[in-house]
Parts: structure tokens; C-alpha cells; sequence
């Protein structure tokens, strides 16, 4: 269940994690 | 086989089961349908289909492109509306599947509008169809996280509702660079992209779909009991959707809700064009797309702050901050753009779209806290008909304001004074709502036998 708890939270986690990183890297022009 | 699969009986989780495995179920549902947030990127693409690089004569406008959005948000309330009893009655299973198949379904028919220029048929596909995904997709997961998060019911809903702020960032970049993956001479590579994130969303979906499930009845966290005394705000009576939408409560948190994202809203739509004509020649259009993504990461860290906060300090007191602030940024903006601040007015508005996102997350636990858990979910679709009017009300002023003032000669880096104060005013309304809120009349209570679980 632990694994099954990790394998859900990366698949959720990690496209929302490059999603973040793709607008903070644009937002860089802004400073 | 399908149907007990997608049943309500068979999400009934055993009473070891733990909760941390759903909040990831809801996310991924919030996570793709937040992508309506990003159509935008799809603009300008359909306006070249024919031509390719450019509008070709018979290519569709700009005008007419951008209604395929707003159709969308329409249908969204309109859908979290209508069916929000049978969300609750068939369970979040059903509802996801039949979101997931809206969803990316919409995708597909707007391709084969795309496919034979048929500009109603994307309406029809990403707008009427998607946008059904959109509104079941919305409340599908929120009671039944409120149900798994007695003890945390902002927490639980922000997580989610953050998903469908986090979205716009995940397919902003990801539409931009499946179009250029797919653009060839023939093909701006619109159509391709449509396909694709139809079958991608459709399979994100999915596991949300496999992986939600309902508490057992009379399932609570474990070490947790109910507290002795509930806060003046916080019911423990139950009132059915039909008796909800009956009282003051709910037309004031309609209000409430209608008035925050208006604010809010209208800001989004304008932001790229505010920020460039009032420090005129200091931001170029790049610098203003960046301003828009970072408002977009506050729409979503602000939906999970704000919500997760409201466990600790009220839900009233919350949408106090959001009132109170927001009329103090709007008002100061103004004068931040005269004395040219740059970073305090992003600062200004990334506060402003915290709260704008943080009104969305936690308006799912004020409904629980005023009418109980028995049908929060198909309350808290009716309620989001104030998305749909807020959402035409604030683009719609904001353009119309600014129009009449450049026509009346005011200088561009001005035009939008008068639209931040008209935004206090707005939040001054929702202010007004939130201090009347008192509790539900007992004789709204619900009394029969049906389940809250």
C-alpha cells in the first residue's frame, strides 16, 4: 500500500512539478 | 462488469484503508481539466490553420476563436449545476469515467472540427462537450474528499482545486510544445495536438477513476472524534440540496464566491495588456507573458494555502482576509503604477490571484460547514453558476471600461484606475455578504433517513 501510495503521489506530483518549474524558468524575464 | 466497477457500492473502501491514496485521485482529475485554463495557447493556432504561419483568407478571427473558451466556462457551472444530485447519487467513480470521457472526448471532436474547419464543431466538442467534463470533473472528487478530511476539509479541497490551478502551468508548455513537435508545411500540427491531449487527458483520468474511493459509513480518522462544541459557523446538522439553495446562506455565499472571482477573473483576461501599457516600455511582451505565469502559480499556491489555513482560522475569517486585502491592493494599485514599483505591483497582484484561487478552494468547505456533508457536492455545483456569470461579468466590464475610457482620451497607462476601484467596490459587496453570514435555520434541516456517507 506504501509503494502504491508513492507511485500515485509521483504520477500526480511530478507533471505538476514540471509545470512549475516551466513557469518559474519564464518568469525569470521578469526580474 | 463495467457498471459495478464504476458503481458506488464498489468504491466503498474497507475501514483500514488509507486516505492518503485519494487526494492523488482527485488531483489527477483536477490536474487535466485545468488545462481550460491554458486554451488560450490554442488562439492564435486556430486562427492559421489554413494558412499556416499566418491568417489566410477564410482562416477564423481571433473574435470568434475566443468563444470556445467562454462556452466551455459556461457549460462548466451550467454542468456542475444540472448534475450535481447524480454525482452524488452514482458516487465519484461514475462521475470521473463519464468526466474522462467528456473530456478527452471533447478533444477529439473539436479535432474533427479543426479537421473540417468547422468552427461550431469545436464549440460544440471543447466547449459544449468538454466543458460537461469540465463541471462533473470539478465536483466529482470534492465531497468525497470532504468525507475522507473530517478533521481537515480545507486541506483536502484545496489540494484538489489546486490541481486545477497547477493545470494551466502543466499544458501551457505542454500544447505549445506538442504543436511544434507536430507542425509540418501542411499543418500548423492544432489538429494533432488535440488528438494527443485528448488521449492523454483521457488516460490521466483513468486514475483517478481506478484509484478513488468512498469511506465506509461511519468511518472516521483514526485517534479522531468530532468535537465537543462546533464553532458558531460550523453545522452538524445536514440540509439537502433542494432546501440549501432555498436559504439566504446560499445566495450570500453565491454573492460571496460571484464577487471574488470577478475580481479576480477580470484581472487574468487583462494582464498581459495592463502590466505592458501601464509601465509602457519598461515591460515587453515577453516580460508580460512571465507575469502571466507567475500569476498562474499563485492562482494555484494561493488554492492551497488559503484552504489549508481556513481549517485554522475559519472560513469567515478567510474570505475577511480575501475582502479586506483585496480592496486595500486594488486600491493601492493605482498609485504602485504612477510611482512605477514594478516588483510591488506584481507583488500586489500575485497576492490578489492567492486569494482569487484561495475563494475557489475553500468555498467547497464553507458549504460544508453551513449545510453539512449530506449533498455538499451537488451544493456546491449549483453555487458555481456564479463562476459561469462572474466569468462573463469581469472580462466583459474590464474590456468595456477600458474601451470607454481610451475613446474618452485618458492616457493608456491610466485606463485602469478606474477599473481597480470598481473591483473594491465588488469585493466591498462580498465583504458586506460574508459579515451577514449566519447560521442555517434549523427548519431547512434535513430530517429523513439518507445517508451523509
Amino acid at each position: 500500500m506504501k509503494l502504491k501510495a508513492v507511485l500515485l503521489w509521483l504520477a500526480v506530483g511530478l507533471p505538476l512539478l514540471w509545470g512549475v518549474y516551466k513557469t518559474l524558468q519564464n518568469a525569470m524575464a521578469l526580474f | 462488469m463495467a457498471g459495478s466497477f464504476l458503481s458506488r457500492e464498489s468504491t466503498i473502501a474497507p475501514l483500514d484503508y488509507p486516505r492518503i491514496l485519494v487526494p492523488p485521485a482527485a488531483l489527477a482529475v483536477h490536474l487535466a481539466i485545468g488545462q481550460a485554463y491554458a486554451f488560450s495557447v490554442f488562439n492564435l493556432p486556430l486562427t492559421k490553420l489554413i494558412g499556416i504561419d499566418h491568417s489566410a483568407p477564410g482562416d477564423w478571427n481571433i473574435k470568434e476563436v475566443v468563444w470556445t473558451f467562454s462556452i466551455a466556462i459556461a457549460i462548466l457551472g451550467l454542468s456542475a449545476a444540472l448534475f450535481g444530485r447524480w454525482v452524488e447519487r452514482v458516487g465519484p467513480r461514475k462521475s470521473m469515467f463519464v468526466a474522462a470521457l467528456c473530456f478527452g472526448g471533447g478533444f477529439i471532436v473539436a479535432a474533427l472540427g479543426v479537421h473540417y474547419h468547422a468552427l461550431l464543431l469545436v464549440y460544440f466538442g471543447y466547449g459544449v462537450i468538454g466543458g460537461c467534463g469540465l463541471g462533473i470533473g470539478y465536483i466529482s472528487p470534492v465531497s468525497t474528499l470532504i468525507k475522507w478530511f473530517p478533521d481537515r476539509p480545507g486541506l483536502a479541497t484545496g489540494l484538489a482545486i489546486m490541481g486545477f490551478g497547477g493545470g494551466a502551468l502543466i499544458a501551457s508548455p505542454l500544447s505549445v510544445m506538442l504543436m511544434e513537435h507536430f507542425k509540418t508545411a501542411a499543418s500548423n500540427g492544432v489538429l494533432e495536438t488535440f488528438v494527443t491531449l485528448g488521449v492523454i487527458y483521457f488516460m490521466f483520468m483513468m486514475i483517478g477513476v481506478y484509484n478513488v474511493r468512498v469511506p465506509a459509513p461511519g468511518w472516521k480518522p483514526a485517534g479522531w472524534t468530532p468535537p465537543a462544541a462546533s464553532p458558531k459557523l460550523v453545522t452538524r446538522a445536514q440540509v439537502a440540496v433542494d432546501q440549501a439553495w432555498r436559504t439566504p446562506q446560499f445566495w450570500l455565499l453565491w454573492v460571496i464566491l460571484c464577487m471574488n472571482v470577478t475580481a479576480g477573473i477580470g484581472v487574468i483576461g487583462q494582464a498581459s495588456p495592463m502590466i505592458q501599457e501601464i509601465f509602457a516600455g519598461r515591460v515587453s511582451a515577453t516580460t508580460a507573458a512571465a507575469f502571466v505565469g507567475l500569476l498562474s502559480l499563485f492562482n494555484m499556491i494561493g488554492r492551497f494555502a488559503w484552504a489549508s489555513t481556513s481549517d485554522y482560522i475559519g472560513r469567515r475569517n478567510t474570505y475577511m482576509i480575501f475582502f479586506a486585502l483585496g480592496i486595500l491592493l486594488y486600491f493601492s494599485v493605482p498609485s504602485l503604477g504612477r510611482a512605477g514599483s514594478l516588483p510591488l505591483f506584481v507583488a500586489a497582484f500575485v497576492i490578489i490571484l492567492s486569494m482569487y484561487g484561495g475563494g475557489f478552494a475553500t468555498i467547497p468547505a464553507y458549504l460544508r460547514d453551513m449545510f453539512g456533508t449530506l449533498h455538499v457536492g451537488a451544493i456546491h455545483g449549483r453555487l458555481l453558476t456564479a463562476w459561469s456569470v462572474a466569468g462573463v461579468l469581469g472580462p466583459t466590464l474590464i474590456t468595456y471600461i477600458r474601451d470607454y475610457q481610451l475613446k474618452n482620451g485618458v492616457p493608456k497607462a491610466q485606463v485602469y484606475s478606474l477599473t481597480m476601484y470598481i473591483m473594491c467596490a465588488f469585493l466591498l459587496i462580498g465583504l458586506i455578504c460574508n459579515i451577514c453570514m449566519r447560521p442555517v435555520n434549523p427548519r431547512y434541516h434535513h430530517t429523513g433517513t439518507e445517508s451523509a456517507s
